[in-house]
């Protein structure tokens, strides 16, 4: 749990380079954006649950 | 952004498309970057150290694993992780190289290799590239005859890289190990530039040592490298200590005193191992990246009397080039001067070309996609159009 989030951020830092410096995002990585971000929120939703109880 | 009191956050990486020679090889993986988040401690890597105690005996994390992939990989006997390919220069010297005994380098030669043999208290002898910037076996042939006039001797160690920092130039490095052999000299094969980069097999170079960057070419953090050895030389450099205290009585195992014991025990190694399914993978795509690099070289040379300082067509993704006679031209008037150049750069995405450099420079295409080296090309192109430069089609 500790590193999930952060490991999904990095993840989402590469697609930034890779498409550095316009970060114009083509199909593909649009799809990919999206899934980590939806994994960020729901990581992020553990993250609340797991320290805040 | 602060990570730290006075550390801004470094986005060059995030925000340009960055052609530092000497970075591209070196940034991170993924895979590279959660490692070191997890293992960033300083003994991280330690946790499961057992006896015998040396870093590259540890299986969990898979470090002993690593140390005999990474030989299988160079096709070499042995390895060990160094603080930095010149670390690797430092141990090969120490072990060969005594006071006053020549040692052969190149007039291309990294000045580490220098300093590793002046800290051995050896003389350097260079072997001079030709009119082509290329360092040919029939020249180091010469130059050990030539040592050996000087000194009675052939010279005790050579050192050639394969691809050099200068130029980024290929040298026939298995012709020159072939002469060096004659004359019973060990070769040390420098990869800083290719190690992590193009294919690289030790035993088919007829090189005595292969050593290679991590943080130049093995996307990994600094200092890291490696240190490969064949078998018969890996007794001579990898030898173990030997040394007994007189009062305690003790000893220390099997550490190595080249390596001063265990060498990268945390972040730098757990990076680079991270990085290396990545790297061997990458290795296998290399004309990938040479037709990347040709796509800018093409737009590059299209801008009337810029030329390429380098061998060309282009071996290799770091390149030198001479725009004296283009952009140089317009930073004599131009209210920037030489800043000219690396601010219109920066303005489009792109850094890492020095900054007030407009006659002789460096770059290096490697790690960049197919759009981001289109995008490169088509920036020199717009910016030698915007300053009245002629580019030709």
């Amino acid at each position: 749990m500790t590193f999930q989030a952060i490991y999904t951020l990095t993840d989402l830092r590469i697609l930034l380079r890779e498409t550095a410096p316009s970060h114009e995002f083509d199909t593909n990585q649009k799809i990919q954006v999206q899934r980590l971000l939806e994994n960020l929120e729901r990581q992020v939703g553990s993250l609340r649950q797991e320290m805040l109880k | 952004m602060k990570c730290g009191n006075g550390i801004e956050a470094r986005q060059v990486d995030e925000l340009f498309i960055n052609i530092d020679p000497i970075q591209a090889g070196g940034r991170l993986t993924a895979d590279a970057m959660k490692a070191v988040i997890a293992y960033g401690d300083g003994y991280s890597v330690c946790d499961n150290c057992r006896k015998p105690n040396r870093l590259d005996y540890i299986s969990k994390p898979p470090i002993a694993e690593f140390h005999k992939e990474v030989a299988k990989w160079l096709n070499m006997d042995a390895v060990r992780t160094v603080p930095g390919a010149r670390r690797g220069f430092q141990a090969v010297a120490q072990t060969y190289v005594n006071k006053g005994d020549p040692v052969l380098l190149t007039s291309l030669s990294h000045y580490t290799e220098f300093l590793a043999i002046e800290e051995a208290g050896g003389v350097a002898r260079e072997i001079a590239a030709n009119e082509n910037n290329l360092v040919t076996p029939e020249a180091a042939a010469e130059k050990i005859e030539a040592v050996k006039k000087e000194f009675g001797r052939a010279p005790v160690l050579a050192f050639i890289d394969h691809v050099d920092y200068q130029y980024g130039n290929l040298h026939d490095v298995a012709g020159i190990a072939k002469v060096a052999h004659q004359y019973d000299i060990p070769l040390v094969y420098n990869g800083a530039y290719t190690v992590g980069i193009l294919p690289v097999d030790g035993k088919a170079l007829g090189v005595d040592f292969v050593v290679g960057s991590g943080h130049k070419s093995m996307a990994a953090p600094a200092p890291s490298g490696i240190l490969a050895a064949t078998a018969e030389r890996e007794k001579e450099v990898f030898r173990t200590t030997t040394i007994v205290g007189d009062v305690t009585n003790r000893k220390f195992g099997i550490k190595e005193p080249e390596m001063m014991g265990c060498t990268l025990m945390g972040a730098t190694l757990i990076g680079m191992m991270a990085s290396f399914p990545h790297v061997k993978e990458r290795t296998k795509h290399f004309d990938r990246e040479l037709a990347n690099h040709g796509i800018v070289m093409e737009a590059l040379l299209s801008i009337e009397r810029t030329r390429c300082l380098s061998e060309y067509p282009r071996k290799h993704t770091m390149t030198r080039v001479d725009t004296t006679a283009s952009f140089d031209k317009v930073a004599e008037s131009h209210k920037k001067r030489g800043y000219y150049l690396q601010s219109a750069l920066e303005e489009k995405g792109i850094t890492g070309v020095i900054p007030g450099a407009t006659k002789v420079w460096k770059f290096n295409t490697y790690g960049t996609t197919r759009k981001q080296a289109e995008h490169l090309a088509a920036s020199f192109v717009a910016i030698a159009r915007e300053n009245g430069i002629a580019v030709g089609d």
